[in-house]
């Protein structure tokens, strides 16, 4: 499988500066991080507040350049200003505020906008619009205005707003935090989608445990520094661990962590509830 | 209320004026604001309601909507109609006390009122009949020109876009800081021009600073959708100029000439 995403060495610097423009104090927002993420992947990115995931997802979207070390998206270092189009364009990113990055009045005005900026003609911007909303599920709301619309509804039309843009892989920050349960599992039921659909590389970050037991791969970060990897089930049987970085675990997790120290008979890393009443009947 | 106003005043039907281009309204609106300061007759005001009903008519939108445009300014014509009225000179029809009432001054008055709702009324079928996008668009394309002397028109377009998307998100936020802060004991009723000032700051400093924030995001995620500025941008809904464009604008031409000849010139 091809590499979607490199990254060797990354540190990045926050400089604060006061007026005159001398550094005043220095954050090392990410510290030496280094993975690999392969085409068609879904992976999650854990880790509580602070601790530096917002900043290595901009760095895949030449947002922000690295401090030291390289980040390669698509084969394409992205500290090169002549890629910056093409790193965009491979790795597009949903935000979590869906109100701050719907631009167009209309639904499907917003969809197209990132095609419009990449210069497609415009029919073919129809064909993208349609294939984009319809992906999402969203395709009956085309000519409504975003602000009519639910949260789940108004963040599935920004996937789909990056989906026009036929990106490889898609960074999405924290994109269920401002919305309610139902439209969390909107959002959630749409990314996994397009992974196994069309193949498109996920890169979740969330706070939401639940969210992450269908990922790939896992990535805990802590301080900047990669604290765990593995499968959700490799990472999730260490729940002490976890605890020690200040996560949660999924309740089904919970539960039958705190019924096997009780002395009940359970493996390691269970993830939902299903699994565990099959294992307890 | 103010979800709706994402889409401006449009008022979303199907008419032959709905189908023109952007372009061709604007066009059409500045050939009939200018009509209505060039006519000085009586005959030259007939032709311009005559020709407002028609297109309000072709339009097919509720006379009660642009109406409704002219509530902002009744107090605007109350005034013009009454200084006319009473401060213009000549010969005198009716008097009392220090106030009197002249013949041009009554003609003066009519004729003032009768333009200030012309210019409301017809500027308001172009924007009830457009979707603020392609007015946007239009002027875009209309004030290009301009990119000559280093005006940045596309980006005072998409300014404008940015901003009719993000009133109804700042009104709606505004609402809710106000009540948080009217929560908290701030008195936005107060009385007086000082208190009512300070009053105001516990609203307009959390607002601003979501304002910022949200101006923060927006950049990013439009750079993040690869947005670069005008340049070998295409357009998803280009404007397209038709034949009817060319029927509108003919239209336009002899209804403006009917006003040239007729419409001007005492005629006693
Ligand atoms: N624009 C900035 N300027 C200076 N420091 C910043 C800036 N943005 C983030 N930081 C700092 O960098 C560190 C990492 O922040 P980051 O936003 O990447 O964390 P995060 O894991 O996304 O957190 P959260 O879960 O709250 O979104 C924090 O210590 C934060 O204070
Ligand atoms: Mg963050």
């Amino acid at each position: 499988m091809s590499k979607i995403v490199e990254i060797k060495k990354l540190l990045f610097d926050y400089i604060r500066r006061d007026e005159e423009g001398n550094v005043e104090g220095i954050t090392t927002a990410v510290d030496n991080v280094s993975l690999t993420i392969s085409q068609g992947d879904f992976v999650a990115i854990l880790g509580h507040n602070g601790s530096g995931k917002s900043t290595l997802a901009k760095h895949l979207n030449a947002i922000l350049y690295p401090t030291e070390g390289t980040v390669l998206v698509d084969g394409k270092d992205t500290s090169e200003e002549d890629n910056i189009w093409e790193v965009r364009q491979a790795a597009s990113m949903v935000f979590q505020n869906p109100d701050n990055q719907i631009i167009g009045q209309i639904v499907e005005e917003d969809v197209g906008f990132g095609p419009e900026n990449l210069g497609v003609p415009t029919p073919m911007i129809w064909e993208r619009v349609e294939k984009a909303l319809k992906a999402v599920n969203m395709y009956q709301f085309r000519s409504k205005s975003p602000n009519r619309l639910s949260g789940g509804q108004k963040q599935r039309v920004s996937i789909a707003g990056v989906l026009a843009m036929q990106p490889k892989c898609i960074v999405l920050d924290e994109p269920t935090a401002m919305l309610d349960p139902s439209g969390r599992e909107e959002v959630i039921e749409a990314i996994r989608e397009l992974n196994k659909k069309e193949n498109i590389t996920i890169i979740l970050i969330t706070h939401n445990m639940e969210e992450t037991i269908y990922a790939d791969k896992i990535y805990v970060m802590d301080e900047g520094k990669i604290a765990m990897e593995g499968t959700p089930r490799e990472i999730f049987s260490e729940v002490e661990k976890l605890k020690s970085l200040r996560l949660n675990v999924p309740q089904a997790t919970m539960l039958a962590y705190e019924l096997k120290k009780a002395g009940v008979p359970l493996p390691d890393g269970i993830l939902t509830k299903e699994e565990l009443i099959c294992h307890l009947s | 209320m103010f979800k709706d106003m994402t889409l401006g005043q449009y008022y979303p039907i199907d008419s032959p004026i709905h189908r023109l281009d952007a372009r061709s309204k604007f066009v059409g609106t500045v050939i009939y604001i200018v009509s209505v300061f060039m006519v000085n007759n009586y005959i030259g005001y007939l032709i311009a309601i005559a020709a407002l009903l028609t297109f309000i008519a072709i339009s097919r939108v509720p006379i009660k909507f642009m109406v409704k445009g002219m509530k902002s300014i009744v107090v605007l014509m109350i005034f013009a109609g009454l200084f006319n009225l009473f401060l213009v000179q000549g010969e005198v029809v009716w008097s009392w006390w220090i106030l009197s009432i002249t013949k041009e001054g009554i003609d003066t008055a009519i004729k003032m009122v009768l333009r200030l709702a012309l210019l409301i009324m017809g500027s308001s079928i172009m924007t009830l009949t457009t979707t603020p996008t392609s007015l946007t668009d239009g002027l875009e394309s209309l004030f290009k020109p301009l990119n000559v002397i280093k005006i940045p028109v596309h980006e005072i377009a998409m300014m404008m876009t940015i901003a009719l998307r993000f009133i109804p998100i700042l009104t709606e936020e505004m609402d809710k800081i106000m009540k948080a802060q009217m929560a908290r004991g701030v008195d936005f009723e107060a009385k007086g021009l000082i208190k009512k000032a300070k009053s105001m700051i516990p609203l307009l400093v959390p607002l601003f600073i979501s304002a910022f924030r949200r101006a923060n995001d927006l950049a990013m995620a439009m750079e993040a959708r690869c947005y670069r500025g005008g340049k070998g941008r295409t357009k998803m809904k280009p404007l397209k100029y038709h034949w009817n464009d060319a029927v509108a604008f003919l239209i336009m031409c002899g209804y403006l000439a009917l006003c040239i000849i007729f419409g001007r010139g005492v005629l006693e």
